[in-house]
């Protein structure tokens, strides 16, 4: 009895410490990205100028959706979120997760996420209101959701008459093709090249452009890692920057970038050219009364998970 | 409340079974010996035993009993993890939690990475010895910034100055933080505060966000300070948080430093500026050696000695507010395992086991919640019933078709604009339900989705499975012939065909149906056929001797004989089907319990997400539950022969 009771507590409390020194000191910086999402400092990453400019490693680790770049902050996985969409972000902001955003990645036109409707379904922006009561789909929790909800104010189409099925951008292509759904909302190249092909966009991308719409990509950072190197993030920051001046300048390794991200260079240089790279100062405006404020507001996002000090300005 | 009651109950229950099963041991006539299946009977006070210790293992890692026993300790801990908080950055230039100073490390890390750039540089193919010298000189100068930084003498009469204030101000917070009445609240603060407090709600309430009806994140931990405890810790958090920031723009740049870098600055500029495009190089090694020094400057390396009484204060005051947290350390401790409330800028959260696994009191809630037909997830409620006119089942069943192969023709409006009905476009209302009955209760929600998604493909599996299986158990052409097929895609597992099935019958109740159809056939086929050709031979000679019919040996001797091999497939089916139809509305859906748990996911709602599990976990148990006693009903000679 002795025996069971002492490995009973013993087993307690070894769970107990490995909890809770799941992420000790590291001596690496752990990063997380998307591929198919190109971005200047992936040169840097490709060409390990990371490592050098921070003196440490740097590891990279791809994903595919926002939500699992926070899923691995809070587990103490990675450190730094280079390109997390504004809507998992805030998602996670809500349910109180110790992550700040330091910093704006890119901002985007919505050519790379965007709804498109049927042509068999006969829906364009003119007649949208006949969505309400049909199956859409849409990638929820993602930046997807929010084209999907503005779009629907633009045309106004009321959401919660419509039937909206949570699918991946992949699969809500494959339903707009076989029929099963009358809109897919998506976003990355090749799933809305799939739905296009059967398709066309609600809203084109000026008109979405026109409304507002506009997409966010977003750096973000765990607190614990904020306190203890806030020299090396604003590191990280700066050369995300400086990778950001040389594309602006047309000095950027493109073969690099294509390597770093796993795209063409031509559908590369085509995603590139809806993205646009701010420099600090357009970063701050943004953060603090522009874009991304306004962006950050119109979610009703609690305030103060926005630290403008690590820009280098 | 009812934590407190339950907890209290599961150890009294746990007790009390133990001494119970202690007791019986005892006083218990023992004939069986070791190996006879007698010893296993009875023993529900350990089933008692069991369940409990589960409970209590969930309450104690959501940390429930915390919230139950001390339901104001959240908040105390939150104010607790806002001086920690505030004190992270400069805890961390001490060797407090670390090994070695924040100094000593960086110094160690830029001569590790000055000693690589250097050996890189002096061992590089595409550099010639005159670039060789220029940039190695460079590194020599970067080197001999670092002792400009941590040279007693050096360090600048207004850097000490700042740094003694820091210190002070670190010592006054000391001896103020021992006094009772700390923060020295005015009436008017105070009503402030409890004006705050009585808005901010209690430790994880969950609201219904009227109108939509979706249940909402709330705050997990409220943030303003409750006890009087608390508020100390609140009052001094803020105090601390000026000081550090104010450290943390405080720079140890004496004139020299400030030259020596400037004059390394501008050397490096110049040369990279006289550089060609060939020799790129060159000039990446000098930015990067640039780089390094930079690192240096923003870093905050000080001389050795110069922080040591602001590391005893911060010491110091560490150790006070540990000290006043007295008994809210051991709670934190004992009741909050395997993580703590961590502060994050205007919001206090559970972070570890508190955050995955929701509080039973919460989850049960929660459930309730949503177990109300009004409030269900996104609009569809769990389980409910509608009325629905048998008019429409009537619809569904009656293919449209049979309308249009009447003759006749369907009813055309005359000139009048009248619509004269006729023959055939009254069957049409028949055939396509358009017609009023009585009405009945139609289950529907959630729960009701899946549900019916695995009782279809498990009923359409066997009503298939179970012939096939026998007749390739008893037939040579059929074994033969349909062999190929059942083994090629039975060791598939399930899911790898979902995405395949999905995109061809679409992502309505056909593809994930005929999903489970697939899983739940091959097990049907393969336990038939077991079943059938398992049948003892001495059983169907005698059934022939007896003067049987081929159809009365299939009735009377192989079909009994093969049930329970089927019922047995049907189980194992069952479990298969489950996991199968998770992940198939995973992939796509409106409704189901895989899409109520998918969606919470994205909204990280944990609680809904266990509420799933736990409603997977009893709908399986039930199917299985029903099926033992199918099982022990039809085939009782079972496991005794």
């Amino acid at each position: 009895m002795k025996k069971i009771i002492s490995f009973i507590l013993g087993s307690l409390f070894a769970l107990n410490l490995s909890i809770s020194a799941a992420n000790a000191a590291a001596n690496e910086v752990r990063v997380a990205y998307f591929l198919e999402w190109p971005s200047p400092n992936l040169e840097d990453m490709q060409k390990k100028n990371f490592a050098k400019a921070l003196g440490v490693p740097v590891k990279w680790t791809n994903f595919t959706n926002g939500g699992a770049m926070t899923d691995a902050m809070l587990a103490g996985d990675i450190d730094i979120s280079y390109s997390q969409g504004l809507v998992p972000f805030i998602n996670a902001v809500k349910s109180n997760a110790p992550i700040k955003l330091v910093d704006i990645a890119m901002e985007y036109g919505m050519g790379g996420t965007t709804c498109v409707t049927s042509n068999a379904s006969g829906i364009t922006k003119a007649n949208a209101t006949e969505l309400e009561g049909k199956k859409v789909a849409v990638p929820l929790g993602t930046m997807a959701e929010y084209v999907f909800d503005e779009s629907m104010k633009v045309v106004g189409a009321d959401r919660s008459k419509m039937d909206i099925i949570q699918m991946d951008p992949e699969e809500g292509a494959a339903a707009l093709v076989s029929g099963d759904v009358v809109m897919a909302c998506l976003f990355g190249g090749n799933s809305i090249k799939a739905a296009v092909a059967v398709g066309s966009r609600l809203l084109t991308v000026d008109e979405a452009r026109a409304a507002g719409i506009l997409g966010i990509d977003i750096t973000s950072v765990t607190d614990k890692f904020m306190k203890e190197n806030p020299g090396m993030l604003r590191t990280f920051i700066e050369v995300t920057h400086e990778a950001n001046d040389r594309y602006r300048a047309g000095k950027s390794d493109m073969n690099a970038m294509s390597k770093a991200s796993e795209m063409k260079v031509a559908d590369m240089k085509e995603t590139l050219s809806g993205f646009k790279f701010l420099t600090p100062e357009e970063t701050k405006q943004s953060m603090e009364s522009g874009n991304l404020d306004a962006f950050l507001k119109g979610m009703g996002t609690p305030g103060g998970n926005v630290d403008t000090s690590f820009l280098p300005l | 409340m009812l934590t407190q009651i339950v907890t209290i109950l599961i150890f009294v229950s746990i007790i009390g079974c133990i001494l119970y099963g202690r007791r019986l041991i005892q006083t218990e006539k023992v004939d069986a010996v070791f190996g006879n299946p007698e010893r296993a009977k009875g023993g529900t006070h350990w089933v008692i035993v069991g369940s409990a210790a589960i409970l209590l293992v969930w309450l104690y890692y959501s940390w429930d009993i915390a919230k139950g026993f001390y339901p104001k300790s959240a908040n105390e801990l939150c104010q607790v993890a806002k001086i920690n908080e505030s004190l992270l950055g400069l805890k961390y230039q001490f060797p407090i939690e670390e090994r070695e100073f924040k100094s000593t490390s960086i110094i160690k890390i830029e001569n590790k990475n000055l000693k690589k750039i250097t050996s890189e540089i002096e061992n590089s193919k595409d550099l010639n010895s005159q670039q060789k010298t220029i940039l190695v000189g460079f590194i020599n100068k970067t080197k001999q910034l670092i002792p400009l930084l941590t040279d007693e003498d050096l360090i600048e009469i207004d850097t000490k100055i700042k740094i003694d204030e820091m210190t002070k101000e670190i010592r006054l917070l000391s001896s103020n933080f021992k006094k009772q009445d700390y923060p020295f609240e005015t009436n008017d603060q105070k009503n402030d505060r409890l004006k705050a407090i009585s808005e901010q709600g209690e430790w994880g309430i969950i609201t219904v966000r009227s109108g939509t009806g979706s249940i909402e994140n709330t705050i997990e931990v409220p943030f303003v300070a409750e006890t009087a405890k608390g508020l100390k810790f609140q009052a001094a958090a803020e105090e601390l948080k000026i000081i550090n920031d104010k450290f943390f723009k405080l720079r140890n740049h004496n004139p020299q430093f400030k030259n020596s870098i400037k004059q390394l600055k501008d050397e490096v500029k110049a040369y990279r500026k006289n550089l060609n495009d060939s020799e790129e190089i060159a000039s990446d090694y000098a930015k990067n050696i640039v780089k390094i020094a930079r690192r240096i400057e923003f870093a905050s390396i000080y001389p050795p000695n110069a922080l040591n009484e602001m590391q005893n204060a911060i010491i110091e005051f560490d150790n006070l507010q540990e000290s006043e947290q007295a008994g809210l350390r051991l709670i934190d401790i004992l009741l909050f395992p395997a993580g703590t409330i961590v502060a994050s800028g205007p919001s206090c959260s559970e972070q570890g086991s508190g955050r995955w696994l929701p509080k039973p009191s919460d989850t049960f809630n929660k459930f309730v919640l949503m177990s109300k037909p009004s409030v269900g997830y996104k609009n569809i409620p769990l389980l409910w019933i509608e009325m629905i006119d048998v008019s429409s089942i009537i619809g569904f069943i009656l293919p449209d078709w049979i309308a249009d192969i009447l003759p006749g023709e369907y009813p055309v409006h005359t000139s009048e604009g009248i619509v004269k009905e006729n023959f055939k476009g009254k069957v049409l209302k028949i055939v396509t339900g358009d017609f009023k009955l009585f009405k009945i209760p139609v289950p529907y929600g959630h729960i009701w989705d899946s549900f019916l998604r695995v009782f279809l493909g498990l009923v359409f599996g066997i009503i298939i499975g179970v012939p096939l299986g026998l007749f390739m158990g008893l037939n040579r052409f059929a074994k033969g012939f349909f062999d190929p097929l059942i083994e090629l895609y039975r060791p598939v597992p399930p899911l790898a065909w979902a995405p395949l099935i999905i995109s061809v019958l679409g992502i309505d109740n056909t593809g994930k149906v005929f999903l489970l159809f697939m899983v739940s056939l091959s097990i049907m086929i393969i336990s038939a056929r077991a079943g059938a050709s398992g049948t003892q031979l001495s059983k169907i000679h005698a059934a022939h001797s007896l003067g049987a019919s081929k159809r009365q040996i299939l009735r009377h001797v192989i079909f009994p004989n093969s049930l329970p091999e089927i019922l047995t497939g049907i189980r194992v089916a069952v479990g298969m089907c489950w996991g199968t139809l998770v992940a198939a509305e995973f992939l796509a859906g409106t409704t189901g319990i895989g899409f109520v748990e998918n969606v919470a996911k994205k909204y990280f709602q944990y609680e809904v997400i266990w509420i799933t599990i736990f409603i997977m976990g009893m709908l399986g148990l039930l199917f299985d539950v029903t099926l033992r006693k199918i099982i022990d009903k039809t085939i009782p000679w079972r496991g005794k022969g």
